[in-house]
């Protein structure tokens, strides 16, 4: 069975148990898939320019971006390296969960990359969690699945498995 | 030249009025890709060859405001040399380390970063140089990158009028229309608080759920790793750590500001020599040499306005809807300079109302401190309401939006159109209080 894993940065741990729960039951083929939002680098493309100077291109003409793209400057560059290496880490990490997987990297809209990745890689099975657990708290109830799971959740072109934090003294619920 | 037929005033006054309300027009859309630089002084090239202002006025006219040109040159200049010196990065790296691996405390440093940057260096050092190096920072942290970007961008001008160096519009301004310090941080300190207060407030509330969280301060190189040269740093900081009394006693001592912006940035220049941390061809890249030809094609082309009583009937126009009550001065002037900055941009929003602002001499002193401040204000707060840029980017994102084209930054556009009038609002009221 080939299983895409979704990797946001916080999520390696429970993949990683997920994963052996499926292991134990038969062989699997393992992707961990990490994949770089651009849409944080585009909003600040699209910062005003104050007095003549932008934050990435200082002397670009206005308006749409031209075809072919100038040389990054310094500050672009070391974006894409941040973004380069932090996706480096967060793949090394996972690895340390499951040892035989496979590691892909991708930029752009992570929901979009998520779903055609998965059909490329003819997958069987999509792993990811309702959300990046940034809190500290997981909370259950609405608004708990965030923009790329529903989108995922929605567009997948195999099963879906959606990680969900246990909660159980949430329960029973009230209504 | 059209002067030697000897046109009749009505005329010469139309044709000024028509070829600056082109000019606006350009700056507004932008068309064949010309940056702002060009269509203001083809603006003024124009006047000039039709003989719509004389020379010798024009090169008057750009002469007496010597002081903005130079305090441009000069913030440019330090804001480069900073960054230079690693300064920023270095900022950036000790707000994470002071948050305590605290999320939401991290956002609170960016904010209080942001205003520090704003403070000194003016605005577009905090949302040009401070933004990517908080989205660095931030995606090493393995945090959502939005709300901190978010920060950065709006407290660049939510905080730029906490001092009149905080913001070159507040030069622009203050060179024609002189505030005293005391006046200016009577009327402008307390504002500036309050719009801090609410824009960090919000940005708290909306992104309530992405800031509970906590990151792993490992991740993160130390303060020194981001320094290039040791020696340099210093140098700058102590440079820095003397220019920011100076300025103060400058704008307390009515002593030109641009002379202190500009004996700073020689310092630091003189410093980067030195070490040979730039050579004179990078420290010139770090200036934005157009905006000198933005300025002095606008400073043209609202004096032929001016000329012909156009700007004044438009300062009657601000001054009677105030109905000449303090009240009204700063809720008209607030609300028409932040429309206006949006429409052709703050730089010529600023010029226009220097020029308009000359009807309300004889106003009482009440209603002229209320008019100056609250054109500041709105010149400097206006530009949150669309922080994405001028008419033109909106223009081009609704049409990619209309293509089914995948755009972002209409995030940056639904923030504003929320926050921004709540900040002018209470930021106006205050002022009217302190009036």
């Amino acid at each position: 069975m080939r299983v895409l894993c979704c990797l946001d940065g916080t999520n390696a741990a429970r993949i990683g148990t997920a994963l052996r729960m499926f292991a134990a039951v038969q062989p699997l083929t393992v992707g961990m898939l990490h994949v770089t939002d651009t849409r944080p680098r585009e909003d600040i493309d699209l910062i005003r320019e104050r007095f003549g100077r932008h934050p990435l291109h200082p002397h670009r003409a206005p308006g749409p971006p031209p075809e072919h793209l100038p040389r990054p400057s310094p500050r672009e560059e070391e974006i894409y390296e941040a973004e380069k290496a932090s996706a480096e880490e967060i793949l090394k990490e996972s690895r340390g969960y499951c040892a035989g997987a496979a590691t892909i990297t991708r930029e752009g809209r992570p929901e979009l990359e998520i779903v055609n990745l998965a059909a490329e890689w003819s997958a069987d099975l999509v792993i990811l969690c309702s959300r990046a657990a940034y809190q500290s708290r997981d909370k259950i109830g609405p608004k708990s699945v965030g923009h790329v799971a529903r989108f995922v959740v929605d567009h997948a072109p195999c099963p879906v498995l959606l990680l969900r934090p246990t909660a159980r003294d949430h329960f029973p619920i009230g209504r | 030249m059209l002067s030697i037929f000897h046109l009749p005033e009505f005329w010469k006054a139309l044709l000024s009025s028509l070829i600056a309300l082109l000019t606006l027009a350009g700056i507004m859309i932008r068309p064949f890709r010309w940056n702002e630089a060009r269509t203001a002084m083809s603006g003024a090239a124009l006047l000039l060859f039709l003989g719509l202002i004389s020379p010798r006025d024009a090169l008057f006219t750009l002469l007496r405001d010597w002081n903005t040109f130079f305090f441009f040159l000069g913030m440019m200049a330090l804001s480069a040399f900073a960054e230079t010196a690693c300064l920023f990065d270095w900022l950036g790296v000790q707000a994470a380390r002071l948050a305590g691996e605290s999320a939401a405390r991290l956002f609170l440093n960016v904010f209080l970063l942001g205003t520090f940057i704003s403070m000194l260096f003016s605005n577009d050092a905090t949302a040009l140089i401070l933004t990517p190096i908080v989205y660095v920072l931030v995606t090493k942290l393995r945090l959502p990158a939005l709300p901190y970007l978010f920060a950065c961008t709006f407290i660049a001008d939510s905080a730029s009028f906490l001092l009149p160096i905080s913001n070159p519009i507040n030069i622009i301004i203050l060179s024609h229309h002189p505030l005293n310090l005391p006046a200016f941080l009577r009327l402008l300190l307390l504002p500036s608080v309050v719009v801090i207060a609410i824009n960090v407030g919000v940005f708290f509330f909306l992104y309530r759920r992405q800031l509970e969280g906590s990151f792993d301060v490992a991740r993160l190189s130390s303060p020194q790793a981001a320094i290039k040269h040791k020696a340099y740093f210093r140098y700058t900081c102590c440079v820095l750590a003397l220019i920011a009394p100076a300025y103060l006693a400058a704008a307390a001592g009515r002593f030109p500001l641009s002379a202190v912006a500009m004996a700073g940035a020689t310092l630091l220049l003189a410093g980067a020599f030195y070490w040979r941390r730039t050579t004179l061809r990078q420290a010139g890249r770090g200036i934005s040499w157009s905006i000198f030809g933005f300025i002095a094609g606008m400073f043209i082309v609202v004096r032929a306005v001016e000329r012909t009583g156009l700007t004044t009937k438009f300062g009657n126009l601000l001054l009677h809807l105030s109905r000449g009550s303090s009240f009204g001065a700063v809720m008209v002037g607030t609300a028409g300079a932040a429309l206006g900055t949006n429409l052709i941009n703050n730089v010529p929003m600023a010029v226009v109302m220097n020029s308009a602002l000359v009807s309300i001499q004889n106003a009482s002193p009440g209603v002229r401190q209320g008019f100056i401040a609250a054109t500041m204000f709105g010149c400097d707060l206006g530009p949150n309401l669309t922080t994405v840029g001028s008419l033109a980017t909106v223009l081009w994102l609704l049409i990619l939006r209309h293509r089914n084209v995948d755009v972002s930054g209409l995030d940056y556009f639904k923030v504003g159109i929320v926050v921004t009038p709540l900040m002018l609002f209470a930021g106006a009221l205050t002022m009217w209080l302190l009036l």
